[in-house]
């Protein structure tokens, strides 16, 4: 909308022209402005202007929805409001389960689980909707190269011994999961921008990023001073667009942060701070054993701790299910 | 009339060939026919007529000016002003300390912003807000309609359902114990769907569709004469990863506040803004502070700063609250207390304390200015408060 062109506006063939001249072309260079300015550029008195202004605003302000109409809208849908996890602790504290149309963040020290848990995640989203998935294809964006195929049919087997019984439902599932390895932080945004046809024309219903953490550690060194500007900009436009994408196709977006923990003396306290001012809803992974992580995948409960934003105090709950992965030893 | 034509909201190329004609100042023109200055000039009738239109009026306005009243002065005098003030309502929060500090609930005619840091329940208020602005008047409320503008997506329409039927249920009770009349009638309205219908939504995706849809509010206020609250949630979203350029960010954003300060003004109603926090690392110090920059700190009327306190919500109100409010028993002296103890610490000057102490329990009044001498506004009013909306689900 931003990007409008000013000719498709409704404005005069010269006037357009003028405006070309002094680079003014799309809507956003018209309303940043200011009327002064707009005077001597478009050669209109004061009154002249302000109603150029209304027409320009008209043609990229959004659309007015009472909030009745959203709630009836809402219910009218027939997709599902929420991808349920299948944990019945953690459903039961995000009410339900991944909300769809927002952007959920799953955030662990390393080895708790994150990557396991998408895996499942997006076995879930293939599964017909009587059995509690949504339907459709997913798209996984790996940039840690940690996605297995071998580990996703594994836990479509044992998780889903009855549905998965024969070798062509399988390989039906593994076919709806299509992966991109991206290894930057540009390539991840323009792989983002890019989703939009994919979701349109594979049906994609469930979108994963596993992690964001990844590659903005890789790139941004936070000790110099312009980069933390640099990377909350990239991560400020990442949110953006993911959550355009969510809203727009109404998908569950859940994407892995990372957990790094303070020196000694804090529990654990969240670092990528600059996204969390994005993210709906997130979930936090974390072992009871912190300090020694080399065990901590062989302990059977994990505490899991949903919360709405990363630094208010939130449910939390010990999980048996977790213990239910099956791990390679 | 003395005014010279360069004063006027004329278009540039009609401006420069009045002068390349000889025209000075607006007396000179008042004496022409538009014919003959179309003629004289080389410009087209209608552009003429427009060019007269525009010093007439200006000047016609400029004479009632001296005498008394006008259009586009505003003048009153402070009692009307104190008249306005005491009849005018508040939008009750439904948290009685909140409401307490500012004495009443967020006025209207008046720009709030909301600081805090995420997730600690900015939006929650505002969508809090949306809904007790529409309570009948009977039961204190301002009875007016909301318009919410949305830039960071986080508005839920389920948490919306939840809050108005709390509200209505609230209603209720209050309506059972009083029995009344007028009462009961208002109640029949309070309706869900009636409250969901007052609230008009809009989704604005970047900056640009943030200012155009600004640009259009004043239209749609006209329209909808009912509207008595603005809330913007997220102000900072669309101007943190948008613009490169600060300067133009700035420029944007005092104009953006002097719109809603008009619209405020113009139409009686109360514009809230919402405002992420940032850090700010000050000697190997880092603190939280209100994002947008300082210039932006000046750009409300009031503005709360929510915090963490362990488990608890704390938060700070930064404006000028009446005295009626300071004067309410024990919150008096705790607030001696602390202004004392504050500006001790940033004179550590002992006669000066023991001057302002004494200063202090005489002039009520004197409390805010010395507050906003230390110029933390962390130390000008603290005040916890517990379960952030008490009255619902």
């Amino acid at each position: 909308m931003a990007g409008k062109k000013l000719r498709r506006v409704g404005l005069s063939q010269d006037l357009c022209e003028r405006l070309l001249r002094h680079r003014i072309v799309t809507c956003q260079d018209f309303l940043c402005l200011s009327p002064l300015e707009l005077m001597k550029v478009t050669g209109l008195s004061y009154g002249g202007v302000h109603e150029l202004l209304c027409v320009v605003s008209r043609a990229c302000a959004p659309q007015m929805q009472t909030a009745f109409r959203m709630k009836t809208q809402r219910s009218a849908d027939l997709s599902p409001a929420f991808l349920s996890t299948t944990l019945s602790a953690l459903d039961e504290a995000l009410h339900g389960g991944v909300a769809c149309g927002s952007l959920t963040e799953i955030t662990g020290p390393p080895g708790c689980g994150k990557t396991q848990f998408c895996i499942m995640m997006s076995v879930l989203a293939t599964l017909p909707t009587n059995m509690g998935g949504l339907e459709g294809a997913v798209a996984y964006i790996d940039t840690e190269s940690a996605f297995s195929a071998e580990r996703l049919v594994e836990i479509a087997e044992s998780r889903f011994p009855e549905y998965f019984n024969t070798e062509e439902k399988l390989l039906l599932t593994s076919s709806k999961v299509h992966l991109y390895r991206e290894l930057t932080c540009d390539e991840v945004l323009q792989r983002i921008e890019s989703l939009e046809e994919e979701i349109i024309s594979k049906g994609v219903k469930l979108v994963i990023i596993d992690s964001v953490a990844s590659v903005v550690r890789k790139e941004f060194d936070t000790q110099l001073q312009g980069n933390m500007k640099e990377r909350s900009k990239f991560l400020a436009r990442e949110a953006a667009s993911l959550k355009y994408l969510a809203e727009e196709f109404s998908i569950p977006i859940p994407f892995l942060g990372d957990l790094s923990f303070m020196p000694v003396g804090t529990t654990a306290t969240h670092i990528l701070t600059s996204s969390s001012c994005l993210p709906v809803a997130q979930i936090s992974l974390l072992n009871p054993k912190p300090t020694c992580p080399s065990l901590s995948w062989k302990s059977p409960t994990r505490c899991c701790i949903a919360t709405s934003n990363s630094e208010c105090p939130g449910l939390s709950f010990q999980n048996d299910h977790f213990s239910h992965f099956p791990y390679l030893v | 009339m003395q005014r010279d034509l360069g004063s006027f909201p004329l278009s540039p190329a009609v401006r420069v060939k009045l002068v390349s004609a000889g025209f000075q100042t607006a007396e000179e023109l008042l004496e022409v026919k538009p014919s003959e200055l179309s003629k004289e000039i080389r410009i087209s009738k209608e552009e003429a007529l427009e060019t007269l239109q525009i010093i007439r009026r200006d000047c016609l306005t400029n004479i009632p000016r001296y005498a008394g009243t006008s259009e586009s002065g505003k003048k009153c005098t402070a009692l009307e002003l104190l008249e306005q003030e005491h009849t005018q309502g508040f939008i009750i929060t439904f948290c009685s300390a909140l409401d307490n500090i500012l004495g009443g609930g967020i006025p209207l005619t008046k720009t709030t912003e909301i600081c805090g840091a995420p997730g600690v329940g900015k939006t929650q208020l505002c969508m809090q807000l949306a809904v007790d602005v529409q309570i009948p008047e009977c039961f204190g409320g301002v009875a007016g309609e909301a318009v919410f503008i949305d830039t960071e997506g986080s508005f839920m329409i389920d948490r919306v359902v939840d809050l108005a039927t709390a509200c209505i249920q609230h209603l209720h009770l209050i309506t059972g114990t009083h029995m009344e009349e007028e009462h009961q009638k208002a109640l029949e309205d309070f309706t869900l769907e009636n409250i969901l219908s007052h609230i008009y939504y809009f989704r604005c995706r970047d900056c640009t569709e943030l200012l155009a849809q600004v640009y259009l509010l004043p239209d749609f206020l006209s329209e909808h004469s009912k509207v008595r609250l603005v809330i913007v949630d997220g102000i900072a979203f669309p101007f943190r990863h948008d613009l490169d350029d600060l300067s133009l960010r700035t420029r944007l954003l005092n104009g953006l506040a002097q719109q809603m300060i008009s619209l405020a003004n113009n139409h009686r109603l109360a514009v809230i803004l919402t405002n992420q926090m940032t850090t700010k690392i000050d000697k190997n110090q880092a603190s939280l502070i209100p994002a947008l920059g300082e210039s932006w700190g000046h750009a409300a009327t009031i503005r709360i700063i929510f915090h963490w306190d362990q488990k608890q919500r704390t938060c700070v109100v930064c404006t000028y609250v009446s005295s009626k409010v300071i004067l309410k028993g024990t919150l008096k002296i705790f607030l001696l207390i602390f202004v004392t103890v504050t500006v001790f610490e940033h004179s550590k000057n002992l006669k000066f304390y023991f001057l302002t102490t004494v200063f202090l329990r005489r002039e009520p009044m004197l409390v805010h200015f010395f507050a906003s001498c230390t110029l933390r506004p962390k130390y000008l009013l603290k005040h916890r408060y517990g379960n952030f909306f008490y009255m619902l689900l």
